[in-house]
């Protein structure tokens, strides 16, 4: 089965350390730090050491969606400084830069993230076209509940999965509402993403944003594998 | 920062222009005049539009045809959440666009209003699929521009054109002899018979008022449409190249890929579909065709620019047309165009004289 975690931010909002014991035990190797508001990313950074982290095999940090430009700067230097020393990557949204050149420091540790319709960049892979033309080492995390807002018919999936295959860092996952928030998978988004499942290579990690209770946690994983099947089960079903 | 990173692509109709050595005046004029005109209505509808709603022009507008008798055909199209404030939304739209409108929207109810995703993409065939669905559809896809945010509208394509595609076995399994999607193809033929037969529905209920002028537009204008159309169709087997030059024949299989080259090769308006054609078609008589199907283009469109000889036409008692010398004159170009397509389809190219036959009678 491919990599599936979850994101912090998906399970207990700004409260991270809930998160991981939520996950604590399960056979989940994946995480997603996620401080989506900027006031959560001193916190989870200072914490850092204090994590009981070692049941994750891939970790990943995403950056606050918004901030001002005089705190880019800041934001910018913590997160290469644990990209570096951590070895994760650090998932932006395009949209939130101010100063390109604060985050091309971060290399091939920058991964950055497809946008939701709402959007003015970063959404299409002509659009990523312009983003990646300024962070030429970057990585991709293809958000397909963001694709699948954008184009219900997976074509722009197709296209940014192909486009971009070699920058494929990892997955996220959730069923993206008209209001462009995220939800557990509904049957329609797991019949959509098995459309471009081929083109995710397996050992991808796939990281879910969907809000569910502890207690459905497994249950969410179970869809996401089966919304993104890899060719060997697609063959044995 | 410059406007454009890079030029904009010259219009394959002024490539064959400059060919020729022509001067296509009246086409060159009308572009020069829609373009103007979209960029007023952007600016005028600003902020009107959303992530979730465009603002669609069709007709003459989005053909790159515009005259200044020209009505302005728009939508409201919607693909998203349903909001009571849309019809305020319309109502807003209505009075910009009447402002900078030589008249009203046509009288069958079509435009001016708001329009729903979902029944133009599910909605194909079957009772539900009405004369007016029908039409959005088909002109959403052959002849639709947008002022302002293209979110909506790029997506009801893509929606589109995946029922089209997808729902064609034949055409994604590649499982006949040349690679053409029927079941588009065959809703194109559809509508340009529902056009020709409503041609003859408006003039009974409008008692003739008006006929002489669409029997014209019938044999030229909407005959483009439909051109474009089955180019579009044939576009992969004749390894015609889109907007930015690349032929679907070129690329792998797949439907995703089928859907963005075909969205990409309908960017174009129905003359810059029939000149780029004539531009990569092998064996075929450029000067020839090109001078009857543009020179009789560009003669229609210099009519219609005619304040005078448009209002003449549009008033002529339908009874009295066969008299009439400006009616007899549009006819004659009309018939030069209608020659210069079956030279076209049928007896220059032994491909699309093949798939014509094959897929346009039998």
């Amino acid at each position: 089965m491919r990599p599936i975690g979850f994101s912090s931010g998906a399970l207990a909002f700004a409260d991270f350390r809930r998160a991981i014991a939520m996950l604590h035990g399960k056979d989940i190797h994946c995480l997603e730090l996620s401080a989506l508001r900027e006031n959560e990313l001193d916190p989870l950074l200072d914490s850092l050491d204090e994590l009981d982290l070692a049941q994750f095999a891939y970790i990943a940090i995403h950056a606050p969606s918004g901030f001002s430009p005089q705190r880019e700067e800041c934001i910018a230097d913590r997160l290469a400084s644990t990209a570096f020393s951590r070895k994760w990557p650090v998932i932006l949204h395009p949209d939130a830069v101010h100063d390109a050149n604060l985050w091309r420091k971060l290399g091939r540790f920058l991964c950055i993230e497809n946008m939701d319709k709402r959007k003015p960049v970063g959404r299409t892979a002509e659009e990523l076209e312009c983003v990646f033309d300024l962070f030429p080492e970057a990585t991709l995390c293809f958000d397909i509940g963001h694709a699948r807002q954008v184009d219900a018919t997976m074509t722009e999936a197709y296209l940014i999965l192909t486009s971009y295959h070699d920058r494929l860092q990892q997955v996220h996952m959730s069923e993206v509402n008209t209001r462009s928030k995220h939800d557990p998978l509904s049957v329609a988004s797991v019949l959509a993403f098995r459309d471009v499942a081929d083109l995710i290579p397996p050992e991808i990690p796939v990281i879910l944003e969907t809000p569910v209770h502890e207690e459905l946690v497994l249950e969410e994983i179970g869809r996401a594998a089966d919304a993104l099947p890899t060719r060997e089960l697609a063959a044995a079903s | 920062m410059p406007d454009r990173l890079f030029p904009e692509p010259q219009s394959p109709v002024q490539v064959l222009e400059a060919r020729m050595h022509s001067n296509w005046e009246h086409i060159r004029r009308a572009r020069e005049r829609a373009h103007n005109k979209r960029d007023a209505l952007k600016s005028a509808l600003a902020g009107f539009d959303s992530e979730d709603t465009s603002v669609v022009v069709f007709g003459s507008l989005a053909r790159d045809e515009f005259t200044d008798g020209s009505d302005i055909d728009w939508t409201l199209l919607i693909d998203g959440s349903a909001d009571p404030k849309h019809l305020e939304l319309v109502h807003a739209v209505d009075e910009v666009v009447a402002r900078q409108a030589a008249k009203s929207p046509g009288r069958e109810g079509t435009f001016g209003k708001m329009v729903f995703s979902h029944d133009l993409i599910h909605q194909i065939g079957g009772e539900d699929d009405t004369n007016r669905n029908t039409t959005q559809r088909i002109l959403l896809l052959l002849e639709s521009a947008v002022v302002g945010r293209k979110d909506a509208h790029d997506r009801v394509i893509n929606g589109v054109l995946q029922r089209y595609l997808s729902e064609d076995e034949a055409f994604i399994h590649r499982a006949t002899r040349y690679h053409v999607p029927r079941f588009l193809l065959n809703d194109f033929g559809r509508y340009w018979r529902t056009m020709a037969v409503d041609f003859a529905y408006k003039r009974r209920t409008r008692f003739g008022q008006g006929a002489a002028l669409r029997n014209i537009k019938l044999r030229m204008s909407r005959k483009l449409i439909f051109v474009s159309g089955i180019i579009t169709c044939f576009s992969r087997e004749l390894q015609l190249p889109d907007i930015t030059g690349s032929r679907l024949s070129d690329l792998p299989p797949s439907d995703a890929v089928c859907i963005d080259c075909l969205r990409r090769f309908l960017r174009q308006t129905p003359l810059e579909i029939l000149a780029g054609t004539l531009l990569h078609l092998e064996n075929v008589n450029v000067e020839d065709l090109a001078t009857n199907l543009f020179g009789s283009y560009d003669e229609f469109l210099g009519i219609l620019s005619d304040a005078t000889l448009r209002k003449h036409l549009d008033e002529l008692d339908a009874r009295k047309q066969y008299e009439d010398e400006t009616f007899l004159r549009a006819r004659e170009l009309t018939h030069r165009f209608r020659d210069a397509l079956l030279q076209l389809f049928f007896e220059r190219n032994n491909k699309l004289s093949t798939l014509t036959k094959i897929y346009g009678v039998f």
